[in-house]
């Protein structure tokens, strides 16, 4: 009879125990943040925005989602949002996206998503010309920029003693050094397609036309060959590295002494202890492509004024200090100047020692408008393969 | 043939078997046949684009990758026989000699079936490379000078990778089938004089035909489709594999026509041996059936 009863009241305690659990959970609101990007990307949703978001919003719930790396994984994010508008569903199950440039050009006629940027009140600190015109289209409005990533040119100061200043420069360092620049291609990561991309603005001296004004002509395309063919030429001095993070190991063993890299990556690999302290950066002329990444709000979201909320977090100075430029070594996605004083100077000159405000200003270009991009790399398996 | 018709086919009743048959069909049709289907289908469309049948993306294929696709299948063709042949020397090493060495040797070589090629595909990332440890470690010998290092983050590199990954697992299915083989077959062949390589040429390796057959099928088809391996040692390099530009056809350009196109270029590589096997086995399914 004793033992009966015992169960009985442990059996109660489960059931109200498991109500108590549902109605917790029943009375927090639920924030869905897609993340297209590495799995840095991924950490940075679960280790730092959801649990500082939750803190200041305990009747939240932020669920970090995941879809991959490069293009294909904004790419994932585009076909979940017009398979709901497809399937007509009012209320998506996305709140706030994490996106690529290219994502607004396959977004931005298919009307997905909503424009908020301007009702939040950190638009006031957006100066960046990315969150107006991204790969030629207008998207002002749609987007907040949570950080910009640059590629430059990376160097081993011991073998490197005057960086070249120009990709002209380049050219001839690589002719008296062979085999001692290593980048990765086109197929695998940006650093390299960004590389390219700098190389045929270097060549043809039209970044204006292809990243800025177009329009896209196929005869700009037809000219391209020497520019090309140089590349390939080019090519037979150097070494093929095994991917973004090749090219940084290659460097940071020794194997390559030069090589384009993306700037946060490389910061974080110092970080790490993975890259030797003493490397140095340089950003030759005419410049190299860097882009930023996008928060977007989809049309159906279910929660419009949360979603904004969680975006006016993210792009606090407070969290632009602290995550991405202290933690994460990104350039920040709102002005520099309103995180004056937010950031202790050792870590403002390390980032900005190589490759100044000004340099980035003048040579931290765009990539190119989607079409000219497209037809670069293929111009790239064409003619320098 | 007739036997095999079942007997109630002209009554309208349907025969229990096919209640049976229905949900692994069902699996099968939907995922396996029909995206095999419709990819072969949508390698005759413009990805993107209103538009008729087109052979435009294998115009394509055609100038840009018919370099890689030759790579493809050349490094599957000489790892599948570099895998069969190791393979078959470990195997026949593990029959014949049944003692603690080998069976601990055995043991350790079960290891690389269980780790993922991605795994894999780091660890030779890391070892192959001019620099890392295998570099090094035969510069700490005096047999290799750091400042020209082997170059392996290519063709053999790559096979390296392959065979390292595969032998074992080709070892699995063929030591298996030598295990079948009876003694007393190996110690005829040796009272009558034959030594080891005619045992192995002429008793073993026959007898274990469709093991052998099954374990290179397989490991052909697996390596013609690995991604990982060659896009963490040779992603950007010229020329690549077909899985690497199937990749980049998707990622960079959203491009499924020419990214199936590819796709279509690896399935006929692989129904050559897939149609071997099958013919190979319906021939001994004959036999059986004439015995």
């Amino acid at each position: 009879m004793k033992r009966k009863s015992i169960a009985m009241a442990f059996l109660l305690i489960v059931a109200f125990g498991f109500l108590a659990v549902q109605g917790a959970f029943a009375q927090k609101s639920r924030l869905v943040f897609m993340t297209a990007g590495d799995v840095n990307m991924l950490a940075l949703g679960q280790n730092v925005f959801a649990p500082g978001f939750m803190a200041e919003n305990p009747n939240v719930q932020v669920i970090t989602i995941h879809t991959g790396p490069g293009n294909a994984g904004s790419q994932t994010i585009y076909e979940k949002l017009l398979a709901e508008k497809k399937a007509n569903k009012a209320a998506g199950d996305v709140d706030v996206a994490l996106v690529h440039e290219i994502f607004m050009k396959w977004t931005m006629d298919q009307d997905l998503l909503q424009p908020y940027a301007q009702m939040t009140n950190t638009w006031k600190y957006v100066t960046s010309p990315f969150a107006k015109t991204s790969l030629g289209i207008n998207v002002e409005g749609y987007v907040m920029p949570l950080f910009q990533s640059q590629t430059a040119i990376a160097y081993n100061p011991d073998y490197v003693k005057n960086p070249p200043k120009s990709y002209a420069e380049l050219k001839e360092w690589v002719k008296k050094n062979p085999g001692k620049f290593g980048y990765n291609g086109i197929k695998g990561g940006a650093s390299g397609v960004a590389f390219v991309m700098g190389w045929v603005y270097a060549e043809t001296g039209k970044y204006k036309k292809y990243a800025v004004t177009g329009p896209f002509e196929k005869a700009e395309v037809d000219s391209w060959e020497p520019a090309y063919k140089a590349l390939k030429e080019f090519n037979k001095n150097i070494v093929i590295t095994a991917g973004n993070v090749g090219t940084l190991d290659a460097l940071n063993r020794g194997e390559i002494w030069m090589g384009p890299v993306w700037v946060d990556m490389f910061f974080t690999f110092m970080n790490e202890g993975k890259m030797d302290p003493k490397m140095r950066l340089a950003l030759p002329e005419p410049g190299m492509p860097g882009q930023p990444m996008f928060f977007v709000i989809p049309k159906n979201a279910p929660n419009p004024e949360l979603s904004r909320k969680f975006i006016e977090y993210v792009t606090s100075p407070k969290i632009q200090a602290n995550e991405i430029v202290i933690r994460f070594n990104w350039y920040p996605g709102i002005d520099g100047s309103a995180l004056k004083g937010s950031i202790p100077q050792e870590v403002f000159d390390k980032i900005y020692r190589d490759v100044t405000p000004a340099d980035l200003q003048k040579k931290g270009l765009a990539f190119p408008l989607a079409d000219y991009y497209n037809a670069m790399l293929e111009a790239y398996e064409r003619w320098a393969q | 043939m007739t036997s095999l018709q079942p007997k109630m086919w002209g009554e309208r009743k349907l025969p229990p078997y096919v209640l049976l048959l229905f949900p692994s069909v069902t699996f099968m049709v939907l995922m396996y046949a029909w995206p095999f289907i419709s990819s072969v289908l949508q390698s005759f469309f413009i990805s993107g684009k209103e538009g008729g049948v087109t052979l435009a993306n294998y115009v394509k294929v055609w100038e840009l990758y018919r370099k890689d696709i030759a790579f493809t299948f050349a490094v599957t063709i000489f790892n599948t026989f570099l895998v069969g042949v190791v393979a078959v020397i470990f195997s026949v090493y593990f029959r014949l000699r049944q003692n603690r060495v080998s069976a601990l040797l055995s043991a350790i070589f079960k290891l690389p079936i269980f780790i993922p090629f991605v795994v894999v595909s780091q660890m030779m990332n890391s070892f192959l490379a001019p620099h890392g440890l295998l570099n090094t470690a035969l510069a700490q010998l005096g047999l290799v000078n750091l400042d020209k290092p082997l170059q392996l983050f290519n063709f053999a590199g790559l096979s390296f990778g392959f065979a390292w990954k595969q032998i074992p697992f080709a070892v699995l299915i063929i030591h298996g089938g030598f295990q079948m083989i009876d003694n007393s077959y190996i110690e005829a062949a040796r009272s009558i004089g034959a030594k080891l390589p005619s045992v192995i040429l002429r008793v073993l390796v026959p007898m274990n035909k469709s093991s052998i057959i099954v374990a290179l099928v397989l490991v052909y088809s697996q390596i013609i489709g690995t991604f990982t391996l060659p896009y963490m040692l040779i992603g950007g390099k010229v020329p690549t594999t077909i899985t690497v530009d199937i990749a980049h056809r998707v990622n960079y350009f959203r491009d499924f026509g020419v990214a199936n196109a590819l796709g279509v270029c690896s399935y006929i590589m692989v129904l050559l041996t897939a149609a071997y096997y099958l013919r190979s086995k319906i021939k001994e399914a004959r036999q059986e059936v004439s015995q």
